[in-house]
């Protein structure tokens, strides 16, 4: 297949606020990304014409109840049998930001059992408390599992920008170890927050900017196809989206947000 | 028979709560000798239903499909009937 | 005594009556006017009283309410369009002679449309304008400081929106009182500073971020008299496309509300926006306090751009002060037409609301558009996708008049040229310069230790706790943001670079100085005018244009009134002199409460355009042994300065713009930065100098070493004056060694100098004008003093 021949579809509902930027990512791969509410979708039943799905930023619904939880309820109620589908095909699901809160909380991520009936994680509400809008560094923990970022060097930092206020990702604290040691067994861990030298923030505070467990911000399923994270790399595509890019002498035409598209582009060619 | 059920999600036992700790600092800054705060949501639900144990099953229902989420929260659960 | 006798039930099953004006005195036509919260004066009444009587009938609750709306001070601006009488010279319309006069005489093509729309209109390319509006929201963030600051923000974006604008970025400025402010004294119905300021700051971060709107520019400024007078600004900038900016609404076009249900909220808000606090406001005042819906707002907003894109509407605006008494009235007032409007139409949050409440009524999220019919039921099939209710309430008509109707029943029917016939009032003003004198104390002699509780007082301190809180790069179009670099240093202006594939920028930034109006509101207008414009020009803005928000006290005492002409005249002088219209603005008037009146302040927004983002300079120090100029000559201007106020004056030597000396520190800044001579460039403001040098130090991660001696102006004999002097129009530049002669050639005449360089040494050093060190400080601890006051935000 070929790549102008992807479908990429970027699901939005009512507070969904970060689509065109996404869409705008996915353009620059070369890949038309098309922009779809959750209603034209259920309307002309037809999310298994993409070949991948994309939850975008923002606040779906308002955030009511919990972050991402509405849109993962009413997906399941309206699409649920098309989303199995699609998940089961081994099709990249990406969700970033309020998209990876919809992914936990619709049971994909972790998903220990590919599609968990309940949530097996948590983005609580940030330590410290509020929304916070701020770059951050990320060092890249996969080994090659995540089809997205398979492309990054193990062990590289990246410079990003969070912008949440529900984001401190939580195991159950019974589980806490067991699932932790799943996250490495199956190379699900994907990105750790840390400082520009690669140093893991082990919890401190703006270093790793909500309290996560373990520095986690980004983490993928054990297939390796659907993956989420808090930071957002779409705001970091272009090298003057960057805090401090007067500063810098070289002007590279990308920043580091590039580069967790780019991996898809191998999988779909292989895939599809 | 119409009921109304108080659904109330709290964090579980351990967990930070970052919105309460915040709030406690505050109230202690005004002068109240506070030990802590904790914030849960109280959900009310006017719901149709055959009898109060039919009503608290669908509230289970409820709270394990949306309101709670099992990772941190707990939940509790009164039924009382709508006059 | 009782007016019950003049209210005539009308005999239908909702709520109306009719009120026997004919029959009422003056004493009781004012009574009416209070009771039923129109907020008319007796002149008003009469002038109802006798065109009912031409009509042979009595008005109805819901015509008189239409009125009281109408006329309001808030919607129709009696001061600024009313004639006032300041000693012999008479003034008749503040806004015409001077703040339309400018824009008027500068006539710049590039002006779309200005003080017109709901919001002002300039070009950004040959594709796409740029829409600008600045709200204040003060009287409701006192009341709730949560919702009154996130409603103010949903509103000014509705503004954007009511110019087929797509809304993006927000600004937001706020005024609070000392975050200290001592609890025993605040007086009853007041809210403690804190309380407003943590209120307000949550509520404009939880608007703009639900929104997904990065809200990339504004300030936050303290003074004790905003304790009682909070003050919040809340600016929207849009983007459209301007084969689409459509006004043609014609009769029998339907009129279609669109977005939230209508309540009783907020009713009779406008009337309230124009009377003082009282101590009874948060009682009385609990209607208008609104709670924000902004995820309505963005599905509202997904609707009209797609309805826009397809040019399916005719013409929009948006439900805000007045409600749809406000939008339909103006609407059908724009394009010569009446209106009919079924009432019961209208979606109701719950039943029994009066006929003229749902009128009136300012719930939020609500839009109003009108759509030739054969494009209704595609505009309904487009906001039902959006999950948006959207009715067809009513449509305009031929005949020029305003008819509502309720079940079938007429309960309003008023010519179009009463309602926009308000008499003008004459008001009077008068302006005695207060007696105030200049201080006389001693250079101190730690002036290390008065820079760093300079940089640590409120009004400079880091902002960086609350500025974290709003989302500054949704959409990822910010290409300079507020906070610079890993340090957060303070970036005179924002930047957006809206369109892809096109390196054009917009340009945003503010001024304000309340202190120095203390004073003389003359220079404190020149001021902010001065200020706004530099900022802009710092990071390479230009064809600047300029919102004007004023927020003063009860414009019925002639001293009060007296400072805002003072206000206007400067705002006429300097936008002519800089050649920067005024293409929008809005006056908020009555801030006063038991505390007193609000310092009167005028917030000026400049929105500029940057040809190319890569040019753009930041604040920070980029490189060692890189020259520092100063641009622009320093007086001994200290008059409402941070450093006199340090020492609990105010002083008397206000800064003042020279317009001469201005311009030509403008041009040589925009003439460096294209040329790329300029690697830093950062505005002197509050705490002057020093406090400038010291935040490019702190940002940048570089030393500096300054001369004092090499700094150029007159009467320069204090270190403690030249450090800190306010002086308006100054730049500090930073050069590198191989631009030197190109930039010098640039700067050939007295009033810029070579006054230092940026050292490896992560020091700030400054030797005075007798040649020993009178500034020695570690970055590490300029960075302490900056961030400390304001971290953490609890």
């Amino acid at each position: 297949m070929k790549l102008e021949e992807v479908r990429v579809c970027v699901m939005r509902v009512g507070g969904t606020n970060c689509d065109i930027e996404t869409a705008r990512a996915f353009k620059e791969l070369g890949i038309q990304a098309e922009i779809r509410h959750l209603n034209e979708l259920v309307k002309n039943r037809n999310l298994l014409d993409y070949h991948v799905l994309v939850f975008p930023g923002g606040f779906s619904y308002g955030d009511y109840v919990r972050a991402g939880v509405i849109f993962a309820r009413r997906l399941y109620a309206k699409l649920g049998r098309e989303l199995k589908t699609f998940v089961e095909n081994n099709r990249p699901i990406l969700g970033i930001c309020n998209g990876f809160q919809v992914l936990v909380e619709e049971g994909l991520l972790p998903g220990f059992e590919l599609f968990s009936a309940y949530p097996e994680a948590s983005l609580a509400a940030n330590i410290p408390q509020g929304y916070n809008c701020r770059w951050i560094y990320l060092k890249h923990e996969s080994k090659g599992n995540c089809i997205f970022t398979r492309r990054i060097p193990q062990g590289k930092v990246l410079y990003v920008p969070v912008a949440h206020s529900e984001g401190r990702f939580l195991f159950p604290k019974e589980k806490e170890e067991q699932f932790l040691e799943r996250l490495y067994e199956e190379d699900m861990l994907v990105f750790r927050y840390c400082d520009k030298f690669g140093n893991y923030a082990e919890g401190q505070y703006p270093t790793n900017p909500n309290g996560s467990f373990h520095d986690i911000a980004g983490i993928c399923n054990s297939q390796g196809t659907i993956f989420g994270l808090m930071p957002h790399p779409e705001r970091a595509l272009y090298w003057w989206q960057q805090p401090d890019w007067t500063r810098r002498s070289s002007k590279v035409q990308y920043a580091d947000g590039k580069l967790f598209f780019d991996g898809l582009l191998d999988y779909l060619l292989k895939k599809f | 028979m119409k009921y109304c059920v108080k659904i109330e999600v709290s964090l579980k036992p351990g967990h930070t709560d970052p919105e309460g700790n915040t709030t406690q600092r505050l109230l202690k800054e005004l002068g109240y000798n506070v030990d802590s705060v904790s914030v849960s949501k109280i959900y009310n639900v006017q719901i149709e239903s055959q009898n109060s144990r039919e009503a608290k099953i669908k509230a289970e229902e409820m709270a394990k499909r949306l309101l709670a989420n099992p990772t941190k929260d707990n939940y509790t659960i009164k039924v009382e009937e709508q006059k | 005594m009782s007016l019950s006798h003049l209210f005539i039930r009308v005999n239908t099953n909702f709520n109306i009556h009719e009120i026997d004006t004919q029959n009422a005195t003056d004493e009781q036509l004012q009574q009416l006017s209070n009771e039923l919260g129109l907020g008319l004066n007796l002149q008003e009444m009469k002038q109802i009283q006798a065109y009912f009587k031409t009509q042979k009938r009595n008005p109805t609750d819901v015509e008189l309410q239409i009125l009281g709306q109408t006329w309001s001070e808030h919607c129709c601006h009696k001061t600024f369009k009313g004639k006032i009488k300041m000693g012999d010279k008479e003034i008749n319309s503040l806004f015409k002679t001077y703040i339309a006069k400018a824009t008027k005489e500068l006539n710049p093509k590039w002006c779309l449309s200005v003080f017109e729309d709901n919001a002002g209109i300039i070009s950004f390319d040959k594709d796409y304008a740029i829409a600008a509006k600045v709200e204040t929201h003060n009287h409701p963030s006192a009341v709730e400081p949560f919702g009154g600051a996130a409603t103010g923000v949903g509103g000014v974006i509705r503004d954007i929106l009511g110019v087929w604008a797509d809304p993006i970025a927000c600004t937001n400025v706020l005024g609070f009182g000392p975050l200290d402010y001592d609890y025993t004294k605040l007086p009853s119905g007041v809210k403690h500073p804190k309380y407003v300021y943590m209120g307000v700051t949550a509520g404009i971060g939880a608007y703009g971020n639900n929104m997904g709107i990065p809200t990339v520019n504004g300030a936050i400024y303290f003074d004790e008299s905003y304790t009682g007078n909070v003050v919040v600004y809340c600016g929207c900038i849009g983007l459209l496309p301007l084969k689409k900016f459509k006004k043609e609404a014609k009769p029998d076009h339907i009129i279609v509300v669109a977005g939230g249900k209508t309540g009783r909220d907020g009713i009779h808000g406008v009337t309230f926006a124009s009377a003082e606090l009282t101590e009874k406001s948060e009682e009385v005042s609990r209607p208008a306090v609104q709670i924000a819906d902004p995820i309505e707002e963005e599905k509202v907003k997904r609707a009209l751009i797609e309805i826009r894109d397809r040019e399916l509407a005719s013409a929009i605006t948006d439900l805000g002060g007045g409600g749809m008494s406000s939008a339909v009235g103006e609407t059908a007032e724009r394009y010569g037409c009446g209106a009919t409007v079924d009432l019961d139409k209208v979606p109701l949050k719950y039943s029994g609301l009066a006929p003229w409440e749902i009128y009136l009524s300012e719930s939020q999220e609500r839009m109003l558009i009108t759509v030739p019919p054969e494009n209704l039921e595609d505009v309904l099939d487009i906001f039902k996708k959006e999950d948006v209710e959207a009715t067809a309430v009513g449509k305009l008509t031929k005949d020029r008049r305003l008819r509502l109707r309720f079940f079938d029943v007429t309960v309003a029917e008023l010519d179009m040229e009463l309602l926009f016939s308000s008499t003008t009032s004459t008001k009077t003003a008068s302006w005695i310069a207060p007696e105030i004198a200049e201080p006389t104390f001693s250079v101190p002699k730690d002036l290390t230790g008065t820079l760093l509780q300079l940089l640590s007082t409120p009004n400079i301190a880091s902002k960086e706790s609350v500025i974290r809180t709003y989302d500054h790069e949704v959409k990822g179009n910010t290409a300079l943001k507020p906070l610079h670099g890993e340090y957060a240093g303070p970036n005179d202006a924002a930047v957006i670079k809206p369109v892809d594939n096109c390196w054009k920028g917009i340009v945003i930034s503010c001024g304000m100085n309340p202190a120095y109006g203390k004073i003389d509101p003359y220079w404190m207008a020149a001021s902010a005018i001065d200020e706004a414009i530099r900022n802009n020009l710092a990071v390479g803005g230009r064809r600047i244009a300029l919102l004007d928000n004023f927020v003063w006290g009860n414009p019925e005492k002639p001293e009060r009134l007296g400072s805002l002409v003072k206000a206007c005249e400067a705002c006429y002088d300097f936008a002519t002199a800089f050649k920067t219209p005024f293409i929008s603005g809005k006056d908020s008037l009555y801030n006063e409460s038991p505390l007193g009146p609000v310092t009167p302040t005028l917030l000026i927004t400049a929105i500029g355009v940057v040809p190319d983002i890569r040019s753009v300079v930041s604040m920070d120090l980029k490189a060692p042994n890189n020259l520092i100029y100063l641009v622009g000559n320093t007086y001994p201007e200290l008059g409402g300065s941070e450093y006199y106020k340090l020492h609990g004056y105010i002083g008397k030597s206000v800064p003042q713009v020279r317009k001469a000396e201005a311009k030509k520190n403008f041009k040589v800044i925009t003439q460096a930065i294209d040329a790329g001579l300029i690697k830093a460039c950062h505005d002197l403001s509050e705490g002057g100098l020093a406090v400038a040098v010291a935040e490019m130090a702190l940002a940048g991660g570089y030393g500096a070493e300054l001369n004092l001696k090499k700094v150029v102006g007159a009467g320069l004999k204090r270190d403690d004056f030249v450090l800190f002097s306010e002086s308006n129009s100054r730049f500090l530049v930073e050069v590198s060694e191989q631009d030197r002669q190109a930039f010098e050639v640039l700067t050939k005449w007295k009033g810029c100098s070579l006054i230092g360089k940026v050292s490896r040494n992560p020091k700030l050093v400054i030797n005075g004008l007798s040649g020993s060190v009178v500034v020695e400080a570690s970055l590490e601890k300029l960075r302490e003093s900056w961030k400390q006051t304001l971290s953490g935000g609890v």
